[in-house]
């Protein structure tokens, strides 16, 4: 994956003759201009829009920063911030861990593995509202299968009120979130494990360091890239994620699990203020981009860019 | 060959968990989707207790309201239509993934040609231009992409959907089919060119063919996002009649008069593509990714 990285075109005839580039923007106009309009436009409408009073049942008229007060005065903001920052601890390092326990355990081959593999893609493969729906129906306070299960064991003797309760629906929006998300991981560590050379294993068997050792000496450096990748992709999934949570609990009970993309969609769609909707829209994407800047420049150039292959 | 404890029952156990907390929701919504609601409602519940029912699948299917709820008593009475729009939303999810499919094919390829082997002016900015553009969270673009499709007259068209869909989709495919285009030895398409033929050619011609595999991949991969997507389907199409999935499903199960038995059912024949297509993805996209082929 880190070739990724690398532009240099292959051969075939040198350097640009005029020819070539107009062809070559034949053959990536289509591409270029379908990103362009559904990138370059909606951000620069975003963000001139959020100085705006914008909503479909109010004239437009011009607010200055107004909005941008209203959302840092509202104690929603606050909620949802907090309830963001709650749900992304949570989510990103279980993500991250199971991912990579995964990966260990499909790392060695062994009868069956294939099939493993593919039914631990199933979660991935569907929808996240999908996900969300299936998850409700293990959670729900009244028929949910964990209540019957847990009630069938004996483990419980009145049925917990999973999704009604705010400490709980947390945790249950964690786990589903959770539940979508490690196969992914999953999958990218694996493919950054198998393409460790075995010598190296050899070598280290050879020295004595075997299992646990191994491990710690060679396989970690060697993911350590993908380990970065996969780590800041989930961060950008946790602080957007809305899919999952609207089919699961809409946001509650309360403002229980209304993160901050539930917000802006309750701010656009519910109370129709567009303008302050999308100065909620430039902060998230603004603390996103702080964010991730923030983890790059933590991380060592290396590990961002691999030592190729 | 001696074996350690931990290769005899700490690792398939911990296989075995990994695949129970995989396949456990699925498990319980095939499950639910053939039980009568009472089954599932008492306290203990008793699932098997009534018997495997089909009638779940018939009312979606044909419109027959299911015995359980011609019964009086604790049982529910209420019933919604709105379930039954899943077979029509699914259909509509599949129309609009497949034209994100080919979209992305038609735009990615001669696209991933043009950055894998061709030397131009603004090469390198486009091309990051067009990868870094899945950075912005797309939350951020709801309303922006609304009125964007307010103005081409697209509300509640397919179209609408499947543009956006390949405008979220063409950045992955582009970067994986530049990184395999590359892998294609460029001597086949060099005595091509000496032959006189040109870029479009020697791209019908000779690199689609030999780079199946990963067209396959990523046009699969388009193919589950549009499928999957929920946040700008629910934007654009207003309608019964043209709501994909995604949203059809978020809607029923907010919906009080459906039960939980009758959602599962239609949830099961929604995730039923995502069943048949896990086996494709992984031989086609994953396994590639997993084996370092690409």
């Amino acid at each position: 994956m880190a070739r990724a990285l690398e532009l240099r075109p292959g051969r075939i005839r040198p350097a640009g003759r005029r020819t070539d580039t107009a062809m070559a923007y034949a053959l990536a106009g289509g591409a270029l201009a379908v990103v362009a309009l559904f990138t370059i436009y909606p951000v620069g409408y975003a963000l001139v829009g959020s100085l705006y009073t914008l909503s479909p049942i109010l004239p437009r008229s011009f607010a200055g920063l107004s909005n941008y007060g209203l959302i840092f005065g509202s104690p929603y903001f606050g909620f949802a911030l907090r309830t963001t920052a709650v749900l992304a601890l949570a989510t990103v390092p279980a993500v991250v861990l199971l991912g990579l326990l995964v990966a260990v355990l499909l790392s060695r081959p062994f009868r069956g593995a294939t099939l493993v593999k593919v039914v631990i893609l199933l979660p991935w493969t569907i929808p996240a509202a999908t996900g969300g729906v299936m998850w409700k129906g293990v959670f729900a306070d009244a028929w949910g299968a964990l209540n019957a299960t847990l009630y069938e064991l004996g483990l419980v003797h009145n049925y917990v009120a999973w999704l009604t309760t705010p400490r709980l629906a947390i945790l249950a929006t964690t786990i589903a979130q959770v539940w979508a998300q490690f196969p992914l991981a999953a999958v990218l560590l694996l493919a950054a494990m198998q393409a460790i050379p075995g010598e190296l294993y050899e070598a280290a068997a050879l020295d004595g360091a075997g299992g646990l050792r191994a491990f710690a000496a060679v396989t970690l450096p060697h993911i350590q890239p993908m380990l970065v990748v996969v780590t800041l992709f989930e961060i950008l999934v946790a602080l957007t994620a809305f899919d999952l949570i609207f089919a699961l609990t809409g946001g509650g009970p309360g403002t229980a699990t209304t993160v901050l993309s539930y917000f802006i969609w309750a701010e656009s769609f519910k109370m129709l203020s567009f303008g302050t909707g999308l100065a909620l829209a430039a902060i998230i994407a603004g603390l996103s981009f702080v964010l991730i800047a923030a983890l790059m420049r933590l991380m060592p150039r290396e590990a961002l860019v691999g030592e190729g292959r | 060959m001696r074996r350690p404890v931990w290769e005899r029952i700490v690792f398939p156990g911990a296989v075995a968990a990994v695949m129970l907390f995989a396949l456990a929701p699925f498990l319980w919504v095939i499950l639910s989707g053939f039980l009568p609601e009472v089954a599932i409602l008492t306290v203990p519940p008793e699932w098997l207790k009534y018997g495997v029912i089909l009638d779940n699948y018939r009312y979606i299917v044909t419109g027959e309201v299911p015995r359980a709820y011609q019964v009086g008593g604790v049982l529910r009475r209420m019933i919604s239509e709105e379930v039954r729009a899943v077979p029509r939303a699914a259909l509509n999810s599949t129309l609009v993934a497949l034209g994100t499919l080919l979209l992305n094919w038609i735009l990615g390829a001669p696209a991933a040609y043009a950055y894998a082997r061709m030397r131009f002016a603004g090469r390198v900015a486009t091309f990051y231009f067009i990868t870094a553009s899945r950075l912005i969270p797309a939350a951020a673009l709801a309303i922006p992409y609304y009125l964007i499709i307010k103005q081409l007259g697209l509300l509640d068209h397919h179209l609408a959907l499947i543009l956006i869909h390949t405008a979220l989709t063409l950045p992955f495919t582009v970067l994986i089919l530049v990184l395999y285009f590359r892998t294609i030895p460029a001597e086949i398409e060099e005595s091509a060119q000496l032959d006189g033929a040109t870029r479009p050619m020697i791209l019908r011609r000779i690199v689609l063919p030999l780079a199946l595999p990963s067209l396959v991949g990523t046009g699969l991969f388009a193919f589950m996002l549009s499928y999957s997507e929920f946040l700008f389907s629910m934007l654009v199409l207003g309608s019964p009649q043209t709501r994909t999935l995604p949203v059809t499903l978020a809607s029923v199960s907010t919906n009080p008069d459906v039960t939980w038995t009758l959602l599962s059912a239609g949830t099961t024949l929604a995730v039923l593509p995502a069943l048949l297509l896990v086996w494709p993805i992984w031989r086609y996209m994953v396994r590639g990714l997993v084996t370092g082929a690409v």
